[in-house]
This record gives C-alpha cells, sequence and structure tokens, in this order.
C-alpha cells in the first residue's frame, strides 16, 4: 500500500463537534425562548402562525415606545375611540412590522402550532421574523438535505449489510410497520414517496436515507405541503439523505456510526440538514486511512483501498482525468477519478 | 507579487468548486507557465501545489533548480497571487412599482448578485417583509424615480417605513437608497446608531453611459469589495486586449455565476477599455434545479435523457460538481455550460450589441473536462455573430490571479509574457450571417503554409478545416449573394490562426435554429459535437 497522494482526495467529515442548529422564524410567529435559555429535547421553542396576515392598527393604540418585531396584544392597550381594528376583525394581537400614514402594519393570525425543539441545547439567539439559532449539545452527522420538520425518534435499522459487495448498508425488505411508530429508520440506498408517506401514516418520525431521487423528492414534498395545509397536524416526520439522487449504499463508516446508535435516541434538524445524538458514552472509532469510497462513475457506491496515485487516465468517453489507484476487491487495483473518491475523518 | 524580484511564484484561483495552481517562472528573458493542476476545491490548495512542483521537478530537473521550485519548503516559500471567488449574495431590490422595479433588476442581475425582486405589485408587504427577514438576503437596494412617478406615489412611503423598519431590526443589513428615495434618508439614519451594515446613497438606476453603469459599479463593489476572481477576469481582460492588440470577450462560466467581460485595446497610449456584467444565474447548475433549468439544458442535451433522471443528474453536478466527469458526465457539463452560457448572452444584450470581438476566451470550471475543439462549437453554438473570431481557453486559469495584480502596467506586462502560453488556441471561427438555403452558397480557399484547401460553401452546414495550432492562413471567401461577416459583402479575405479544432465554417443559422422535436435536436446536436468530440471513443 501506498499513501502517496492520499491527501488529494476528498475527506468527509463523518462526525462534527456541537453545531448551531437553526429553527426558522416569519413574521407573526412567537418566540418563547430567548437567547442563554437552556432547552431539552421537547421543549416547545416557537408558536408558527399557519394562515399569517396583514392587519392594520391605529398608531396611537399601539403606543409611541413600539418597535419593529414586537408583539403587539389588543388586551394590553385601551381601544381608541374610533376603533383599533379598520380593516380586518378578530385580531387581538401580532407581530409589528412597519408603521406608514399613522397606521402600524402586524402580522396576525387565528391557527399557530407549537414547534418543540428535538435537541438539547442553549438557545444563542432569537430573532423575531428571522430564526433562532440553538447550540446543540451532543454530536452531528451531515447529510445533504433534509425534508419536513425536525423531529426527534429512537434510531432502528430497517437495512442490512448488503452482501456481495459487503459494504455499506441496503434495504431491508418489508421492514416497515407499526411496531416502529414514534422511531427513526436508516432505510439504506434509495426509498420512494409512497413508502415515506406510508412511514408518516404509521406513524415513524423520520426517515435516513442514502439518496432520494427528484421524482420521490417532488412527491414526498407535495404530501408535506398537503400536510402542513391539514388543520390536525400529525406528529412531526423528516427525511434526512446523506448523498444525493442516485441510488448507492450508505457508506459503511456512516452506517457503522448508524449501528452504534440503533436503540438510542437521536434528532434530525434540517437547518443544517443532519443527524444529532448526544451518546458522549459511544467511541467511533475512525475509519482506516486507507478506505475510500466512489462516489460517482462507473463504480460509485464501491469502496476499496487506496493504492497511491495513478497520474493523468483517459476515462470512457475521451475524458482526461487525475486518478488514484483504488483496490476494490478484484485482482488488481483499478484506476478511478481523483475526484470520484472520498475519504472519511 | 509578494517577494522582491523573485524568479518563480504560484498562481492560485480558488474557487467554490475549483482549486487551480499554475507555477509562473522566468525563463530567459520572460515569464513562461510551467505547469498548471486544477481540482475539487475540497482539497487543501498546498497539496495540489505540491503536484505540481514535483512534476515541474520530474519533466525538468534543471529548470527547477535554475527557477527554485525543488527546494524542500518551495511550497510554502514561492511567492503567491491568489484569487477567490466571492461567496454569493443576495440583494433584495424593492421599489414602489413595477416600472421602477424594472433597472434595478437589470442592473442587480448584471452586478453578480442573486437577486428577490418585490414590488407592492407583486408581492404584499408581509411577503417582502418576510423577504427581507430571510437570512439569506444579504444587501437591500430600495429606489424611487426622480421625481417619482404616479405609479409611484401612492405606496412610497409604505416602501420606505417597510424598508426602514426591516432595517432596524437587521442591523447588519446594507441598504442602498436609490433615486427619490434618498430623500428618505433620515427615516433609515433613525433606523439604530448601533448598526454593523451602511446606508448609501446610490445613483440612479438609469444615470451614467451606458445607463445604469454608476449603480452595477456600486453593487459589484458591495458584492466583492477586493480580491474577487471575477472581478480579476475583468482586469485581466483588458490587460490582455493591450497585449494582443485585439479586442477580446472573456466568457467565464463557473459553479456560482458568469462573467462577460468585452475589452478593446487603448489607443494612443490608453489604456484598454473593458465593460464586464456579472451574472449570478448563469452558473453551471443553480442550487435548486427548477423545471426551467431542467428545460435549459435539455434544450442543449446531446445524449438520450427524460426530465426526471436529468434533474438527478443535474442535482448530483450540484452536489458534487468534480465527480462523475467521465463519458456522458463530460457531455452534461457541456450541456449545462452551454446553458448557462446561453443565460448569460441573455443577460447581457448591451455587450452583443458592440462590435465582435476577435477573440473569445472561456474561462471557469465548466469547460474542465470537454476536449477544446468541443468547447469551441459550444461556445460558437451560443455566441452566434455574424464575424470571424478566433476562440481560445484559459486552460491553467491564470486569467483571475494574474487580473488581480494591483498595478496595471506589471499586469499587462506580465500577461503579455505568458499570454502564448495561458491560452490554449481551440479554434477560428467563420460565422457568416444571411446566408440564403439553396445547394451552394460559394467557394472556399484556404492559402495556408501547408497548402490551399477548397470547399463549396453549403448552407446550414458545419465544415473543419484542418489548421494545426501555430500554424497561420487566409480563408478566400466568395459568395453568391451578399452576406454578413463583420461588413456586408460577398468577398472576404479573413487571417485566420490554427488551433485544436482548426478551423470552422460555421454556415448554420445566426441565431442558431434547431429542430422542434426534441430527439432530432438531439441527434442534430450530437452529430455536430461528435466531430468536434477528438478524444471519443471509436
Amino acid at each position: 500500500m501506498n499513501d502517496d497522494g492520499i491527501e488529494l482526495v476528498s475527506r468527509r467529515t463523518l462526525v462534527e463537534g456541537p453545531t448551531d442548529i437553526r429553527f426558522v422564524l416569519h413574521p407573526g410567529d412567537r418566540p418563547l425562548v430567548g437567547a442563554g435559555d437552556t432547552v431539552v429535547p421537547g421543549t416547545r421553542l416557537l408558536e408558527r402562525l399557519r394562515d399569517a396576515r396583514l392587519t392594520e392598527v391605529a398608531a396611537a393604540t399601539v403606543g409611541a415606545e413600539a418597535q419593529p418585531g414586537g408583539r403587539w396584544s389588543a388586551a394590553e392597550t385601551p381601544p381608541a375611540t374610533s376603533g383599533p381594528l379598520r380593516r380586518t376583525t378578530g385580531a387581538t394581537a401580532g407581530e409589528l412590522l412597519f408603521e406608514a400614514g399613522g397606521r402600524w402594519r402586524l402580522a396576525t393570525g387565528d391557527h399557530v402550532e407549537s414547534i418543540e425543539t428535538p435537541v438539547a441545547g442553549v438557545v444563542r439567539e432569537v430573532r423575531p421574523g428571522t430564526a433562532i439559532t440553538l447550540q446543540a449539545e451532543g454530536r452531528m452527522m451531515r447529510g445533504v438535505e433534509a425534508h419536513g420538520d425536525p423531529t426527534r425518534g429512537v434510531l432502528a435499522l430497517g437495512a442490512d449489510r448488503g452482501e456481495g459487495s459487503g459494504e455499506g448498508l441496503v434495504l431491508r425488505h418489508g421492514s416497515l410497520d407499526v411496531g416502529l411508530a414514534g422511531s427513526i429508520l436508516v432505510v439504506g440506498s434509495r426509498i420512494e414517496a409512497e413508502t415515506l408517506t406510508r412511514a408518516r401514516a404509521m406513524g415513524l418520525r423520520g426517515i435516513v436515507v442514502a439518496s432520494l431521487a427528484g421524482k420521490e423528492r417532488r412527491d414526498f414534498l407535495a404530501s408535506e405541503g398537503r400536510q402542513r395545509a391539514a388543520l390536525h397536524r400529525l406528529p412531526t416526520f423528516a427525511v434526512l439523505v446523506l448523498d444525493g439522487a442516485f441510488r448507492r449504499p450508505i457508506a459503511s463508516p456512516v452506517a457503522t456510526v448508524l449501528q452504534a446508535l440503533a436503540g438510542r435516541e437521536v434528532a434530525i434538524v434540517t437547518d443544517p440538514p443532519g443527524l444529532v445524538f448526544n451518546e458522549p458514552a459511544i467511541e467511533l472509532a475512525p475509519p482506516p486511512w486507507d478506505l475510500v469510497r466512489i462516489r460517482g462513475g462507473e463504480h460509485v457506491g464501491r469502496e476499496g483501498h487506496w493504492m497511491g496515485l495513478a497520474g493523468q487516465r483517459r476515462f470512457v468517453g475521451g475524458t482526461f482525468l487525475e486518478a488514484g489507484w483504488v483496490h476494490v476487491g478484484g485482482p488488481a487495483p483499478v484506476a478511478i477519478p481523483l475526484a470520484d473518491l472520498e475519504r472519511f475523518g | 507579487m509578494t517577494a522582491s524580484d523573485p524568479h518563480a511564484f504560484l498562481a492560485l484561483d480558488l474557487g467554490t468548486a475549483t482549486s487551480s495552481a499554475a507555477l509562473v517562472a522566468r525563463v530567459g528573458h520572460r515569464w513562461r507557465l510551467i505547469g498548471a493542476l486544477a481540482m475539487p476545491a475540497a482539497i487543501e490548495p498546498d497539496a495540489i501545489v505540491e503536484l505540481v512542483l514535483e512534476r515541474a521537478t520530474i519533466a525538468d530537473p534543471n529548470l527547477a533548480r535554475l527557477v527554485g521550485s525543488d527546494v524542500d519548503d518551495a511550497v510554502r516559500s514561492l511567492p503567491r497571487l491568489t484569487a477567490r471567488s466571492a461567496r454569493p449574495q443576495r440583494l433584495a431590490v424593492v421599489a414602489a412599482s413595477e416600472r421602477a422595479l424594472v433597472p434595478l433588476d437589470d442592473a442587480a442581475r448584471r452586478s453578480g448578485w442573486l437577486v428577490t425582486a418585490a414590488s407592492p405589485e407583486r408581492m404584499e408587504p408581509l411577503a417582502v417583509t418576510r423577504a427581507l427577514l430571510d437570512p439569506g438576503v444579504d444587501a437591500v437596494l430600495v429606489r424611487a424615480g426622480e421625481p417619482p412617478g404616479p405609479d409611484e406615489r401612492r405606496s412610497l412611503d409604505e416602501v420606505a417605513a417597510l424598508v426602514a423598519a426591516a432595517a432596524r431590526r437587521r442591523p447588519e443589513l446594507t441598504i442602498v437608497l436609490a433615486g427619490a428615495m434618498a430623500e428618505r434618508l433620515e427615516r433609515f439614519e433613525a433606523a439604530g446608531e448601533h448598526r454593523q451594515g451602511e446606508v448609501l446613497l446610490g445613483p440612479s438606476a438609469t444615470s451614467g453611459e451606458p445607463p445604469g453603469l454608476p449603480l452595477r459599479e456600486l453593487l459589484e463593489d458591495m458584492r466583492a469589495p477586493s480580491g474577487d476572481a471575477r472581478r480579476s477576469i475583468a482586469q485581466a481582460a483588458g490587460a490582455l486586449a493591450d497585449a494582443l492588440d485585439r479586442r477580446v470577450e472573456i466568457v467565464d462560466i463557473g459553479f456560482n455565476g458568469g462573467l462577460r467581460a468585452t475589452a478593446s485595446p487603448g489607443v494612443g497610449g490608453a489604456r484598454a477599455t473593458v465593460s464586464a456584467s456579472y451574472v449570478a444565474n448563469a452558473c453551471l447548475v443553480p442550487a435548486e434545479v427548477d423545471d426551467a433549468a431542467v428545460d435549459r439544458v435539455l434544450a442543449w442535451s446531446t445524449f438520450p435523457i427524460d426530465r426526471h433522471r436529468l434533474r438527478d443528474r443535474l442535482r448530483e453536478l450540484r452536489l458534487v460538481p468534480w465527480a462523475d466527469a467521465a463519458g456522458v458526465g463530460a457531455r452534461l457539463r457541456l450541456a449545462a455550460a452551454r446553458a448557462a452560457l446561453a443565460v448569460l448572452i441573455e443577460a447581457t444584450a448591451s455587450q452583443s450589441a458592440e462590435a465582435a470581438p476577435d477573440l473569445i476566451v472561456a474561462s471557469g470550471g465548466a469547460w474542465a473536462v470537454a476536449p477544446g475543439p468541443a468547447v469551441a462549437l459550444a461556445i460558437a453554438d451560443v455566441v452566434r455573430r455574424p464575424a470571424a473570431v478566433g476562440i481560445a481557453l484559459d486552460h491553467a486559469r491564470l486569467l483571475a490571479p494574474l487580473g488581480s495584480i494591483p498595478d496595471g502596467t506589471e499586469r499587462r506586462q506580465l500577461i503579455g509574457d505568458v499570454v502564448d502560453d495561458m491560452l490554449a488556441p481551440l479554434a477560428s471561427v467563420i460565422i457568416p450571417g444571411g446566408v440564403r438555403a439553396g445547394h451552394s452558397a460559394g467557394r472556399l480557399t484556404i492559402h495556408a503554409g501547408t497548402g490551399s484547401t477548397d470547399l463549396d460553401l453549403v448552407p446550414g452546414s458545419l465544415e473543419l478545416v484542418d489548421l494545426p495550432p501555430g500554424e497561420v492562413g487566409t480563408a478566400e471567401l466568395r459568395f453568391r449573394d451578399t452576406v454578413r461577416l463583420g461588413g456586408r459583402g460577398r468577398h472576404f479575405a479573413i487571417d485566420v490562426a490554427g488551433g485544436l479544432g482548426g478551423l470552422l465554417l460555421d454556415l448554420r443559422d445566426v441565431p442558431l435554429r434547431l429542430p422542434d422535436r426534441p430527439d432530432r435536436r438531439r441527434e442534430l446536436l450530437e452529430a455536430w459535437q461528435d466531430s468536434l468530440w477528438v478524444t471519443r471513443d471509436r
């Protein structure tokens, strides 16, 4: 083996330390925590307006000290003689947006829903209308995208170590059942939108998958949109995509982390997308230094051992690319474009 | 230069997707490009530099010793010229009417910003507030006409109040007040004493020559105050025009945007004149691959693929821009580059109205993996003007680092030295306009050092004439009818230079017209491209 040139292979960080997580606030949403607050999983962070609309109120009613971003409530101030609300009926509270022409515009609505934090941590910043930033306790494994709402559950493996290639995780047939309600399921290489919908209906809290095709992503997001519009929402549900859009098994170092976390409480967060866990007792050994994974091209998803630089090589279609020798299990190493490789650290 | 009188230096172009390193050394009495390498941006630049130096030493140990690139700490000790791409930023553009919004939107889109446009006619105040409070928005440009038009007066106060309130809530936002909105400065100054972001009075969106230029310059300064790779490339365009004494156009397509810089050489000791547009939407693949993005790439695809799969491929390309670059991956990149170039050309119509350049230089990671002649064809497909132009490639990505040299004289001198090394000649292209359909439009005779070649001019065809790099010749064209080729006429004699793709005689329509049926269009594009994909599997 030859470590020559492995620094020319992109390194993917497997697990990060404490990370800042963001919860988006829209105008009208009401934060329920303040900077410096310590929160635990399940703490209500904010009230989200589901039907935000603009309304007006006389500036005299609101008071001279009012600031954009502040909260206003009709109950706190005596009504003006001409009436505090002119255009709308029933608005008694909201977030002040701006004042023009002697009237304040405020964001208000009738239906709110509570958003809870799925992770423990310390609130770093609260900016009404923008975001709540939370420093999460524990460690995080990043994905490339996450859809749905931040969620929490017990990690369950619906996938096995693949046979044949002997690496990564592949979907176990018939692994979805109601017994998994409340859990976050690792399903392996790929999943269909229909299965995602079924998982949500069965009470699962989330799915971790290597890749999500564009069509499935679009269908799931449409389903999510309908779900958000419904009056009675189901529990939170999220999909964490680890790699991208093409089918490939979950990388073996990632699979090792997921297997270590099986049966433990984890959370999926959406901004940034990742799996957060607070298990200090679990020690994660670094993967072998020469382990590389092929993330594109002919051998996508396979793993092997770095054997050294191969120089510039001609590949299919007449493309010349810098390459490295990788032993992927055959009798001899094969030349793989350096840009198709990743290592883990 | 960072060290006095060095014998060699490293030129680094650190983009969002690609990092490149080049070793430039003084050989004899001039600077020469010794070697270069481009790799994914995730790789440490020092590792790339180390490999460049190692290969240079293996290739010519004596030269390496002479220029000092073979010493142990050369990676750290050699002086560096570094250009970095500025991160993409979003500008919220707000006006009191759609009419007032148009010039603002145009100026913002041509100065490299991602744009969120808002007016009371387009969005309700709640949605505008939400857009301004979005943490992805870095600055706000708000404008009213001078004087405000009747359509603006009704909502001017409300727009000013809305933006001022957002400025108070987000003290880090930079606010630009343009036109009559400047009269409402007090409202913004009252928005907070402890603002980190500035409140700037901008020029009118229609002032200057060409209209909007001063505003665009201000926005460019805000987006990338100094050292941005694309702004450096624009500076290099001027130096290149002076060095070659030719009109030069640079088209740069990168991961997060495109640049079109046109430069004419200075006359009578004056410096070159440069006009540049930075278009964030002219990126290889947008961050969110929507239907429009899929359609744009599908229109240039040379391989069969359905919309869903193409969307997936584009998403993967966005996530890992260097992966899967062989085979179909290379053709996908070229289709995406054509689509991005079309966006760039459409957004810069005023530059298309200028005189045609003598030389088009392709730059940026989008062109990195396709063979040179295929890149020349891709540019000829999209940048179609009735003219004879040379097409070259900034293969070592030297334009940005060399353009970042602050001293104009030193910059011109250095670029003049290395110009033959840094530009790979791809092809000379002759594109006559107004060729009538028929069996034959005339005859072409090429007089070159190796002899003469005679060709029939067939309307709608793409003819390739072998003219290797370094060779020069004269193309004599005799048309049956009057055509446009620079000027109007029937007989033309044009000096042409060789390239990797030789001479392309492009008698296709200007602009290019393609069949409506996707399969026919794809077959036609594939046939043209295959003839120039010189390294394809046979």
